[in-house]
């Protein structure tokens, strides 16, 4: 079994209990227009183009065999109508400004890479975290990747959007030792307005998961002027806690250092002229949470 | 003491408390105060030196020290409550010319200024620089130093002097290491037992040499020395009580007239009795290790030892009694951390450019082992942690010797420290693995347990007379040894300093390469150990030091012998062959460029170096070396040639037959010696260009080149293994922001702990400032192992465009 994973990310703090290594596979159904991630959208592996990193050495121009290269490095090198995605020329860039997002890997693969930090997650209580793009989309993979690592204690983590077939989520939760589980938007025309799908899939799932007993953290990205009104920190709170069992949100609070990933893929990032929200405006809205009766952080 | 019994509450009001008005006045003169040059010492150092005229060596050293103790001006200033400095200034120095001879450059100019190599401009008197004249007249070409230089000339001609000159042999303890032996004075005895039972001790020694009829009258001459420089030491101090009680009759102000009073009290009754109090114990710290400074002044390479062990009776005790309130004892205790991390000493050129700094480097160790197998740790590690993070001072080097036991709350605040200082302090160190070592080498463990650290990272034993960096010649260099294997032998300098292993151009297989370079090693290492032999041979003859052997070493006291005379029993020897993780990525560089993939010819390869990258095909040429495999990414083939080339080097070095003395041991040690070291290097095939600096630490990867991530980098670390040195430093880089958080702190705990317990040796945390991300974002390809990761996201930083890396330097410039 194969699938394209973005990136492999050792000594993450921020996605689970303990020291952990992050596995984002590619392939996203959901369109946020905040999404800091944009080269895990696609199921399949894409060339980006940082074109603060190119030295104009113009290298790449002779190893294309599509032709896909343009001379224009100021506004993109790559012209996506003709790139096959071959990597040839992320092969020869000595500046590393043509990069591949995603490589092909079996289950075993991404087995061997998460394994070798096993004594990381022996001192910490750590161990893998799927995220994406979407992970729970390839269950098979997910689920055989994790019965590998139950059977070497090692702890698993899914970080997941919720956009999914409810089977999907059954045949993993067994396996999974924690969830994220991200809540955007509690309207639903709201939601299909900014992330392109109704969030019903997202809300009956996770309350399978909570009925399901889960460990689940659900994570509430942060957007200013999309989910920070009083109304839907109320409704989201509201349905966090009618849940069977002790839930707890995440705050993560919107950024913009997505912006680089967007460029390199040559896609509008729909908001990029958003401001950032203080420490203390997000702080406010962890006491809401508080104050509505749910156990609230902030993601760091 | 252990984690069980802790007082918790203690920790809470050690966790609350701010530098005092004092010490902030300190720190405000010693930050104005211009750095003086003071020529006392010399003065009375010819004085008395032609006084002794004639006398045995080791009877006129004492009488030096005696004639320097009791003459030299000594001061009060207005901030001390704790007295004794080397000078009378704020912050200033003495010279060791009668130690290691003329070594300030310019000192013969007579335009009236001589270059000292001090970091500021040293004022220095007209009077004084006579002084200097007089002195460096008096002794050039009769210290122990030039002596063996001699020697070295007699046996290997300019030899010595090329490879110091090539920075393949470190100079930079040619000058201050002379004498530098043995490693921590006996803090404990002198605090329990006081000077007036070393006295006590030589005395019955000479009665006992007179009724056994002894003929080696060295040992009587080596207890009289004894008697002498510990009466020096109380008179010393006896000469500050005078001068406080003096001062407190003219003084108005009534709160410091009583101060003035306890500084009189205290120094009239230590260092010669037993400390009674926390107060006593520091004050006769101070005082010892200014006598100790005099004697030697640029002995100061340890000075702590373990202090939060031998001090903590005297701070639990006065606590509990109520004798001084915690504020009043971390200010004391802050005092003495201040003094000790801002001595500063001249030094000559070479040991300027390898250490950048002139300050003395001191080290405190803190928790570890103890002698029952338990963990040490208490309440004053904490406060000796928070002292530390409040001072910010580049000196002591504070480590921490984890083990299994180490507790919790003291990770904890270690880590926060971190934090504070950012540059890698407090280090860890692996106590365990340490202890392990000296078991191995025959040291019992009730010894072992109480190893200490000297200058950055280097272990020794309070036991021993640690004959530290193999009497004057700390390490050497494999990056350059590299060079000569792929320059036939010759240095950067032009000199022929090795072997004629060939001309690179002609070799055939990669194994030709890999012999050329451990010919030259073993070459190296020969001459070098011999020089050394030579140099324990020749310095005892015109340098001895009999306060630092009476109160550095009890078997020095027992066996009537003076530390510079090596002991077989007793003499530790030790050296560092750095630069381990630069010849390992050249190496597999030039194996599979060259000889497997045949990307290049050899040919090719040697004309890129030779120019520096610099000819027509030089950047590609670069750009491919930089591309192949690099340490610390967890990359088998890599990761194993640096334990094939660590362990051959140090199997050279362990096996060299030292008789009748141990044979050396291997500690890659030297917190700043990667930017000295690459003046004497050429390019390399790892990518690096000429003169820039190695790789910094002995295991850390090369810069920006360990772009998979921290764990891999430990995985590299732990599958080298490096099991034959004592010292393998890990310098692992953060960015602040994953520092950021309660939580992420944690978890560096956990990391570190994972790191030690697959047996590493030592790892320090750098947090990469707003300053580097700054650099970065000029200069990506240097730092193209920086990564941001936050909640969820995760990028390189050299990869985001300029506003988001904007976006990330405010960040960084938040959390810190």
């Amino acid at each position: 079994m194969k699938t394209v994973v973005t990136n492999i990310q050792g000594y993450s703090l921020h996605d689970g209990p303990g020291i952990r290594t992050v596995v984002f596979l590619k392939g996203c159904p959901l369109r946020c227009r905040w999404c800091a991630n944009p080269e895990g959208l696609l199921p399949e592996i894409q060339i980006g183009f940082l074109k603060n990193l190119c030295a104009g050495c113009g290298k790449c121009f002779g190893v294309c065999p599509e032709n896909a290269l343009t001379e224009d490095r100021i506004r993109h090198r790559i012209d996506y109508g003709k790139c096959t995605a071959c990597g040839k020329c992320a092969d020869v860039c000595d500046y590393k400004a043509l990069v591949r997002y995603g490589r092909e890997m079996s289950v075993g693969d991404v087995f061997d890479a998460v394994r070798r930090d096993k004594m990381f997650y022996d001192t910490s209580g750590g161990g893998v975290t799927v995220s994406g793009g979407e992970p729970l989309l390839q269950a098979g993979f997910v689920k055989a990747l994790f019965e590998l690592c139950r059977a070497e204690n090692i702890n698993t983590c899914a970080e997941t959007s919720g956009f999914i077939p409810a089977g999907n989520l059954l045949e993993v939760l067994p396996l999974t030792d924690y969830l994220l589980f991200d809540l955007k938007l509690m309207d639903l025309e709201k939601h299909r307005y900014y992330t392109g799908q109704w969030n019903d899939i997202i809300l009956s799932n996770a309350r399978l998961a909570a009925e399901q007993g889960a460990d689940i953290l659900f994570r509430i990205p942060l957007i200013p002027g999309v989910n920070d009104d009083e109304e839907n920190i109320a409704a989201t709170a509201a349905f966090i806690k009618e849940l069977p069992g002790q839930q707890r949100a995440q705050l993560m609070p919107f950024h913009r250092l997505g912006d680089s990933k967007y460029k390199a893929l040559n896609l509008e990032n729909a908001m990029r002229a958003t401001e950032v929200m203080t420490p203390e405006q997000v702080e406010a809205v962890r006491r809401r949470f508080e104050d509505c009766g749910v156990t609230c952080s902030i993601s760091k | 003491m252990n984690g069980t019994s802790i007082n918790e509450k203690l920790l809470e009001q050690i966790d609350r408390i701010e530098l005092s008005e004092r010490i902030l006045a300190w720190r405000r003169a010693m930050r104005s105060a211009p750095w003086k040059l003071y020529a006392d010492r010399e003065k009375y150092t010819v004085q008395s030196w032609r006084e002794t005229e004639g006398e045995d060596i080791q009877l006129r050293r004492a009488k030096l020290v005696k004639k320097v103790l009791d003459n030299i001006e000594i001061a009060i200033l207005d901030f001390d409550v704790i007295v004794g400095r080397p000078t009378p200034g704020v912050i200033g120095a003495c010279t060791t010319i009668d130690v290691a001879g003329d070594y300030i450059p310019d000192l013969w100019d007579d335009d009236g200024e001589i270059n000292l190599t001090l970091n500021a401009n040293a004022g220095v008197d007209r009077e004084s620089l006579d002084i200097l004249r007089e002195s460096s007249m008096l002794f050039k070409g009769k210290t122990a130093r030039e002596m063996t230089e001699k020697a070295w000339e007699a046996v290997y001609g300019s030899w010595p002097k090329d490879v110091t000159d090539a920075k393949i042999k470190d100079p930079t303890l040619d000058v201050s290491i002379y004498g530098q032996v043995t490693s921590v004075l006996m803090w404990d005895k002198i605090l329990s037992k006081g000077l007036g039972h070393f006295i006590d001790e030589a005395r019955s020694h000479i009665d006992a040499f007179r009724r056994r009829k002894d003929p080696d009258v060295s040992k009587l001459y080596f207890w009289e020395s004894a008697v002498i420089v510990c009466q020096a030491v109380i008179d010393h101090a006896r000469r500050y009580a005078a001068l406080a009680r003096d001062m407190a009759a003219s003084e108005k102000d009534p709160a410091r007239r009583a101060e003035l009073l306890k500084i009189a009290e205290t120094c009239q009754y230590v260092p010669e009795h037993p400390a009674r109090t926390f107060r006593e114990a520091l004050q006769a710290m101070a005082i010892v290790n200014v006598c100790k400074l005099l004697e030697h002044p640029m002995h100061n390479f340890a000075q702590w030892g373990r202090g939060d062990q031998y001090l903590y009776p005297y701070f639990k005790n006065d606590i509990e009694n109520g004798t001084v309130t915690l504020e009043e004892a971390a200010e004391l205790l802050a005092e003495l951390i201040g003094r000790w991390g801002t001595q500063i000493f001249v030094t000559n050129e070479s040991q300027r450019e390898s250490h950048q700094v002139n300050f003395g480097i001191n080290n405190i160790l803190l928790g570890g082992l103890d002698k029952e197998g338990k963990d040490a740790s208490n309440e004053l590690s904490y406060l000796f942690l928070h002292l530390v993070g409040l001072l910010q001072l580049s000196s002591p080097t504070v480590g921490i010797r984890w083990n299994r036991q180490t507790p919790d709350w003291l990770m904890k605040k270690a880590i926060e420290t971190n934090m504070k200082t950012k540059g890698g302090i407090p280090l860890f160190q692996n106590d365990e693995v340490m202890i392990c070592h000296y078991m191995d080498d025959g040291i019992p463990y009730e010894e072992a347990c109480q190893w200490c650290g000297l200058g950055c990272v280097y272990p020794c034993l309070p036991t021993r007379a640690e004959h530290y960096g193999a009497e004057g010649i700390a390490g050497y260099n494999l990056a350059a040894v590299l060079h000569l294997a792929l320059h036939n032998g010759v240095a950067v300098t032009g000199k022929r300093v090795g072997l004629e292993t060939g001309d690179p151009r002609n070799f055939k297989t990669f194994d030709e390469l890999y012999d050329a370079f451990k010919a030259q090693h073993r070459y190296v290492t020969e001459r070098i150990f011999h020089l050394a032999a030579i140099a324990r041979n020749e310095q005892h003859k015109y340098l001895r030091l009999p306060l630092i052997s009476t109160l550095g070493l009890q078997a020095s006291m027992d066996l009537g012998q003076d530390v510079l005379i090596p002991h077989p029993d007793y003499a530790m020897f030790g050296i560092s062959d750095r630069a381990v993780i630069d010849v390992a990525d050249s190496l597999i560089a030039v194996k599979k460029l060259v000889f497997e993939e045949r990307k290049l010819t050899m040919e090719e390869l040697m004309a890129a170096l030779d120019s520096n990258f610099e000819g027509p095909r030089g950047e590609e040429i670069r750009q491919l070396c930089l591309r192949q495999p690099k340490f610390g990414n967890d990359i088998d083939e890599v990761d194993l040639m640096a334990k094939d080339v660590s362990a051959f080097s140090a199997g050279v070095i362990r096996s060299y037959d030292n008789a009748p003395f141990r044979n050396y041991m291997v500690a890659r040690e030297g917190l700043a010696w990667h930017y000295f070291g690459g003046l004497g290097v050429g390019a390399l095939p790892n990518g690096r260009k000429a003169r820039e600096p190695l790789n910094d630490g002995s295991a850390s990867p090369m810069r920006g080149m360990d772009t998979n991530g921290p764990t891999a980098v430990i995985r590299s670390v732990l599958k080298a293994g490096f099991e034959d040195s004592y010292a393998q430093v890990l310098n692992q880089k953060f960015t602040a922001a994953i520092l950021g958080s309660e939580e992420s702190r944690e978890k560096l705990m956990q990391f570190t702990k994972a790191f030690m317990l697959g047996g590493g040796t030592h790892i320090q945390y750098n947090i990469t400032d707003t300053e580097e991300l700054k650099e970065a974002k000029v200069k990506p390809q240097e730092h193209k192992d920086l990564i941001v990761r936050i909640g969820g996201f995760s990028a390189y930083f050299v990869q985001l465009s300029p506003e988001i890396q904007n976006d990330v330097i405010d960040r960084s410039e938040q959390t810190l």
